[in-house]
């Protein structure tokens, strides 16, 4: 048991730190919220029906999001049940309720409650009824009850962490592979502003532009990270044929991808799109999760079995592990180098188009900086940097770690230089771990 | 085994310590006091807060607002558009009463605003409008930059006027606004040429980043091509500064004249040393007050209008001179 135990948390004690963190953030963001939609609708109706019984003269003001309009609609039947008298459901803006509360005054009416959603208890209009609209006799506002309950750990901000990792996380796969090798490309982020200028670009000129069709964009979407797969395929020809350091490849790719990137563009955002094209980013048609947390987690169990299952996999780790003696006993040294600059392009391509839909638009400024945090997600995984070491499992919850910290200190407000330097020593700590682990 | 704990408590502690500065954080900013109960918080994401142009509207609001009952998160977008989508995103889940935007990107932002939107959030943007069709925002406060554009080809008409002769702009056309400024200045630049009077000439613009080390490169290179140049509109402080050290480094800075943008501190006091020659400077602060007062008037149940814009006014050396804020 001790043993297994042991085990265990040499190669997973990372996501017992994930878990610590989300802990931590969980307590961080311990605030006040209330309720919504119809469970907040029943809410307000006891209250109302508590103070003024079945009299109750009551105007409802909501915005024109759904869970508004249930609580709307939901609030209205349980008041005309109760005998109360809704004189106008305001849907919309703060100008909306002023209207409606002036049309209530024109007519002379009174009026005994405001049921207010949460955010439209804190509308300005709202705030003194009785200067304003005197006339009313004196109206109290009621909103749903407020609870307890960590933000941090709201379903919606769980998924919004998934979501701002997947184009790093699913980068940092490829990223795992080549660093497995002994390798780095530092040409990913730049890789990303290429791919997803061209896609949009492609869109716009050839695909007909904002009435392309779904096969046009598909087509240029492909287009893009196959290109992008070619330049991976150059800079693992450079590092297999010539024996130039990776590093000084995909550092010069780097450059060469991003100025590629300023000039398709024109220094421009290109944004001349049509709006289906968001589907691939902010869509979420399977089982309500997002598509591109849908695309992460299935790239990531392929990855898995990839490295796990796969004569290619285990090439991998002897290529990383020792390049000489994986040559001698006939592992193809070069072909398995060139596998995986492709695989690691065409990720940074596919993240490139996905950032592109995310945002619906294609700009030579995106994924500034990335290739530091996806070889952060990769070295917090556990992934050793000299090579032949390296989970996909592992750099999972390194990215999913990157993403809690950010996420978790914008939610605490903490400003942003110290994120910087907060998540420079997390990187740093994690290395630390590994090293310590491996002594 | 033991062994293997101690180091994990080890590492935890590290994380933990990591973690601590956001509590700490936490406790600095205005938590809602038990006698004055805050009506809501207002999300701000700004372009950058390396220009003090941003840091001054993010200071302003975060002082109207507290004067007026509101609590604030304010952020650098770094102008990175994902970081900011992201923050914005951040902001949702917290269920903000309003967001205040300087984009990153005037396109891209597009589908961020939508998302505030459906989340029913009101969205006012600040010094960056975005003109995009499909989104929905409050208002947009901005500096009157083609008006700005416009003062700044009148100062380097007042000092090139007779002799006319060769000028290059330090743009930075990733913003609207600096587009808008670079119109503006050449509108007048080619009203001027087309009165017949001594022909000013725009050789060549180029890409300065709005930063002080690649306004300098631009305006080296720009020197190498044209060394007969006469003068350098910079379509802001951080650009011209550089573009002045680029001048002082090749011997001209009294050959060429140098007209910036923004007229942040440290730019008003290049033009007190003679450094610049002028700046349509902007007006940061009263931005920052106005949209508080946008966001709280919207809160009220007024109609506001579209855009407000704010003038610019021309700064020369002679109001450096009486400006009790520079030494």
């Amino acid at each position: 048991m001790k043993r297994v135990l042991s085990r265990w948390f040499t190669d997973y004690g990372m996501v017992l730190v994930l878990f610590l963190l989300c802990a931590f953030f969980s307590v961080a963001t311990y605030t006040e919220q209330s309720a919504t939609g119809e469970v907040a609708a029943v809410q307000v109706g006891e209250l109302i029906k508590k103070q003024f019984g079945g009299n109750a003269l009551v105007v409802i003001a909501v915005r024109e999001q759904a869970e508004d309009v249930a609580f709307a609609k939901r609030l209205n039947a349980e008041l005309i049940a109760s005998g109360a008298r809704v004189l106008a459901v305001i849907q919309g803006e703060p100008k909306d309720a002023r209207e409606a509360l002036m049309k209530i005054v024109a007519t002379g009416g009174k009026l005994h409650a405001i049921a207010c959603t949460q955010a439209t208890s804190e509308w300005e209009v709202f705030s003194d009824l009785k200067t304003d609209f005197p006339s009313l006799g004196e109206p109290v506002l009621l909103a749903p009850l407020r609870y307890r309950w960590p933000i941090f750990l709201n379903a919606s901000n769980l998924l919004n962490i998934a979501n701002q990792i997947a184009v790093i996380a699913v980068i940092a796969i490829g990223m795992t592979l080549v660093i497995v090798t002994g390798g780095i490309d530092l040409s990913v982020g730049s890789l990303i502003a290429l791919s997803a200028v061209l896609a949009a670009k492609l869109i716009r000129d050839c695909a007909g532009g904002m009435n392309a069709t779904a096969s046009g964009m598909i087509i240029a979407c492909i287009a893009a990270v196959l290109l992008c797969g070619v330049i991976g395929a150059f800079s693992g020809g450079m590092i297999t044929q010539f024996g130039i350091p990776p590093f000084i490849v995909t550092l010069a790719m780097m450059l060469v991808c991003s100025g590629l990137a300023f000039t398709l563009a024109e220094g421009q955002s290109i944004a001349e799109i049509p709006d289906s094209f968001m589907w691939l980013g902010r869509g979420a048609d399977f089982l309500g999760l997002p598509n591109a947390v849908v695309l992460m987690v299935a790239l990531y169990a392929l990855a898995h079995v990839l490295m796990s299952r796969t004569k290619l996999g285990r090439y991998l780790y002897a290529v990383g592990g020792n390049r000489e003696a994986a040559r001698l006993s006939g592992v193809p040294v070069q072909r398995v180098l060139m596998f995986a600059y492709i695989a690691s392009a065409l990720l940074a391509g596919l993240g490139g188009v996905f950032m592109a839909s995310l945002y619906k638009s294609g700009s030579a400024t995106y994924g500034n900086m990335y290739e530091l945090y996806v070889i952060a997600a990769v070295v917090v995984g556990g992934a050793s940097l000299s090579g032949g070491e390296g989970k996909m499992f592992g750099t999972f919850i390194g990215a999913l770690t990157i993403a809690v910290i950010q996420n978790g200190m914008n939610l605490t407000n903490v400003e942003s230089y110290t994120q910087k330097v907060v998540l420079g020593l997390v990187i740093l700590g994690a290395v630390l771990l590994d090293k310590i682990r491996h002594r | 085994m033991k062994q293997n704990l101690l180091l994990l408590a080890v590492a935890s502690a590290i994380f933990i310590g990591c973690g601590k500065p956001a509590a700490d954080n936490e406790g600095a900013t205005p938590a809602p006091k038990p006698t004055a109960k805050s009506k809501g918080t207002i999300g701000v994401s700004l372009l950058t807060l390396d220009n003090p142009f941003f840091k001054i509207i993010g200071d302003n609001i975060t002082a109207e607002a507290r004067k007026r009952g509101y609590d604030t998160i304010v952020v650098s977008a770094d102008k990175d558009i994902a970081k900011q989508g992201n923050q914005v995103k951040d902001f949702i889940v917290k269920r903000v009463s309003a967001i205040v935007l300087s984009p990153a990107d005037a396109k891209s932002i597009v589908p961020i605003i939508q998302e505030a939107n459906t989340a029913g959030i009101p969205i006012f943007t600040v010094d960056i409008p975005c003109n995009e069709p499909g989104v929905k925002i409050v208002t947009q406060i901005a500096t009157d930059n083609f008006g700005g554009g416009k003062e700044a080809g009148a100062a380097m008409i007042e000092k090139l006027g007779q002799n006319g002769g060769k000028v290059a702009v330090l743009h930075f056309k990733q913003a609207q606004s600096c587009i808008l400024r670079v119109k503006g200045f050449r509108e007048v630049i080619d009203a001027h040429n087309a009165s017949g009077k001594a022909k000013i000439e725009i050789v060549t613009e180029l890409e300065s980043g709005g930063a002080k080390d690649i306004g300098y490169k631009a305006a080296e290179d720009a020197l190498q091509a044209h060394p007969d140049m006469r003068g350098i509109f910079a379509i802001n402080d951080p650009a011209a500064l550089g573009a002045r050290a680029a001048l002082e480094k090749a011997n001209k800075a009294d050959q060429v004249t140098l007209v910036g943008f923004d007229g942040m501190p440290e730019g008003k006091q290049a033009i007190k040393e003679g450094k610049i020659y002028a700046d349509p400077i902007q007006f940061p602060d009263r931005m920052g007050v106005q949209i508080v007062d946008a966001i709280i008037r919207h809160s009220k149940g007024e109609t506001l209008p579209a855009e407000m814009l704010i003038p610019t006014s021309l700064y020369r050396k002679s109001d450096a001179d009486k400006d009790p804020t520079l030494k």
